[in-house]
């Protein structure tokens, strides 16, 4: 069979094979709304593990990674560890939240945060923020899916068809099955990129240098400023030590308050569980290391791609790999996409419909549902249309996120373990951390020592939680206990 | 160990962690020799301290089961 069918089957075959898995796992859940957004809370260790790793390792680091390494060199080893740092406080964290999960029946984030801090204008404010951090996240795995579809196929399924192909599929996993579907699914594609990424990350430098150390020689005579951190800016330029390090705090912050790992909290069986996915995190971070060495091994690469984001794909498809390679590792960074894609676009519709509908009009169960259907299917288009936009890397889109969502943490400490806070301080510190920080988004050069907007706005958002909550009047003690005393 | 100390103990490798992968302190370790396993030295520092944290929070969950069946037995860990 000729090369580019074969691989094209392979693919096929695949995408195929991860439907087969999302349907059959969605017809063992219950048809309530616990069923479709909780998953029953009965998710086992082994989908647990990787429906987090899964589901934090997107596109973002199976593409992004690679074009971050070969076009900023060191800047990219930010991403290496703001992961574990933000998962280790969750060891502490999460059994609570999973605690109050099953004692008030939460299956959101916002509902936890509404329940000690009563306020519909806190969960409608939630719901905003919330989706306005997910387009961008979502349009990172869609464009993810393109980039690899249309570097495959050399351009004749354009990224946009790509895109639209590999988001049909999810779709249609996604309204069938809802949570269910993400988890097993995620496992299997799981396995599967860790698998693929360790095998290439090793394969290409040894392929095309002789081996991981000789790469980095020869990199180090030919382009040593990538050598050295904070690496490069995306215009070529020295990146700053401020932007290099802001973006490990704020995403370090960030990383659990993504409402669809949160949630993952609820989800679990037990405590246990999500204490062992704490513990065996680093495991998945570690995977990063072979992601940055295909990034790496394509710098002293004769040709170059259009685009950074390009480089894996492009490599791969230049190194007389065979067939079956190329194949299945297409279907590794398709999976990598997808998974999160899935979670991302389940994430945010369930929270439009929790947290900004409910409140203010009781949906029946089967209402919450439909609706929850109809908001995958537009939130997946309006991230489509971001999609086609050209001219920005992956990981920008990912950092930019960072700034609304590393905003949920200081309220999530008040309302965990914080007796004097009030629902005035946690919604006044919300709005200011996220105007200064969407602020210095669109004001870029205003920020101070190039910092991330995300931190910028902590340093307003704490301020004024703390003040504004010692100034109230304090919270009812019963109310409290049934938060702080789990 | 007890568990109080290892949780004494997590918290401040992590917060040591997050000290040592930004500015100031890896600025002053920003050089590529020596090479760790074929990586140069300024990639092999944050991944040494990503495995630390596997083997910190791995004790610290040993400490946390010991301490929870001495508990539930009535003895001391």
């Amino acid at each position: 069979m000729e090369k580019s069918s074969l691989i094209t089957v392979i693919i096929l075959t695949y995408l195929a094979v991860t439907l087969g898995v999302g349907l059959v796992a969605g017809r063992r859940a219950s048809r309530s709304v616990q069923g479709y957004v909780a998953g029953d809370r009965d998710f086992g260790l082994l989908v647990m593990y990787f429906i987090t790793g899964a589901t934090v390792f997107s596109a973002f680091a199976f593409l992004g990674g690679p074009g971050w390494a070969y076009s900023r060199g060191a800047a990219a080893f930010y991403i290496l560890t703001y992961g574990v740092l933000g998962m280790a406080p969750w060891y502490a964290m999460g059994p609570r939240v999973a605690a109050l999960g099953r004692r008030f029946g939460f299956v959101t984030q916002a509902q936890l945060l509404v329940g000690r801090f009563p306020s519909r204008g806190l969960s409608a404010l939630m719901a905003i923020l919330t989706l306005a951090a997910f387009v961008p996240y979502v349009t990172i795995q869609m464009r993810g899916a393109g980039i690899v579809i249309e570097a495959v196929t050399d351009g004749r399924i354009p990224l946009a068809a790509g895109a639209a192909l590999a988001y049909a599929i999810v779709l249609v996993y996604v309204l069938s099955s809802g949570v269910s579907a993400v988890g097993w699914t995620n496992t299997f594609q799981g396995v599967f990129m860790l698998v693929i990424a360790w095998a290439l990350g090793i394969y290409l430098p040894y392929r095309l240098y002789g081996g991981v150390g000789p790469m980095f020689e020869q990199i180090l005579e030919a382009r040593p400023e990538l050598l050295s951190l904070p690496g490069l800016a995306g215009g070529g330029e020295p990146w700053s030590w401020g932007a290099y390090s802001t973006a490990i705090l704020a995403s370090a912050i960030g990383v659990t308050m993504w409402p669809h790992l949160f949630m993952k909290a609820y989800t679990a069986r037990s405590d246990k569980i999500i204490r062992r996915t704490v513990i065996l995190f680093p495991t998945f971070q570690l995977f990063l290391i072979p992601i940055f060495l295909i990034g790496f091994a394509g710098v002293l690469f004769p040709e170059s791609p259009d685009q950074a984001d390009f480089i894996l794909p492009f490599l791969i498809l230049r190194s007389d790999l065979p067939a079956l390679v190329v194949g299945l590792f297409c279907a590794g960074a398709l999976s990598a996409s997808m998974s999160t894609g899935d979670a991302l676009l389940h994430g945010a519709a369930s929270v439009v419909v929790e947290d900004g509908v409910q409140p203010f009009r009781e949906l029946s169960d089967s209402g919450q549902r439909l609706l929850i259907r109809i908001l995958v299917v537009a939130v997946g288009g309006v991230a489509y249309l971001f999609a086609l936009v050209e001219g920005f890397s992956l990981v920008d889109l990912l950092l930019a996120s960072y700034g609304i969502i590393c905003q949920y943490m200081p309220a999530m400490v008040a309302a965990l373990y914080w007796r004097r806070a009030t629902t005035a301080g946690v919604v006044s510190g919300l709005l200011a951390g996220s105007a200064v920080s969407v602020f210095f988004f669109l004001m870029p050069e205003l920020k101070p020592l190039g910092m991330h907007e995300g931190i910028l706005g902590l340093i307003v958002h704490i301020p004024v939680l703390l003040t504004v909550s010692l100034r109230g009047t304090p919270q009812e003690d019963e109310h409290v206990e049934g938060y702080l005393n789990v | 160990m007890r568990f109080h100390t290892w949780r004494r103990i997590a918290w401040a490798y992590h917060l040591t962690f997050a000290a040592a992968v930004v500015w100031p302190v890896q600025s002053l370790l920003n050089t590529p020799d020596p090479f760790v396993l074929g990586l140069p030295f300024l990639m092999a520092w944050p991944a040494g301290w990503v495995l630390g944290s596997l083997l910190v929070l791995w004790r610290l969950d040993a400490a946390r089961t010991r301490h929870l069946r001495a508990a539930s037995t009535g003895g001391d860990e």
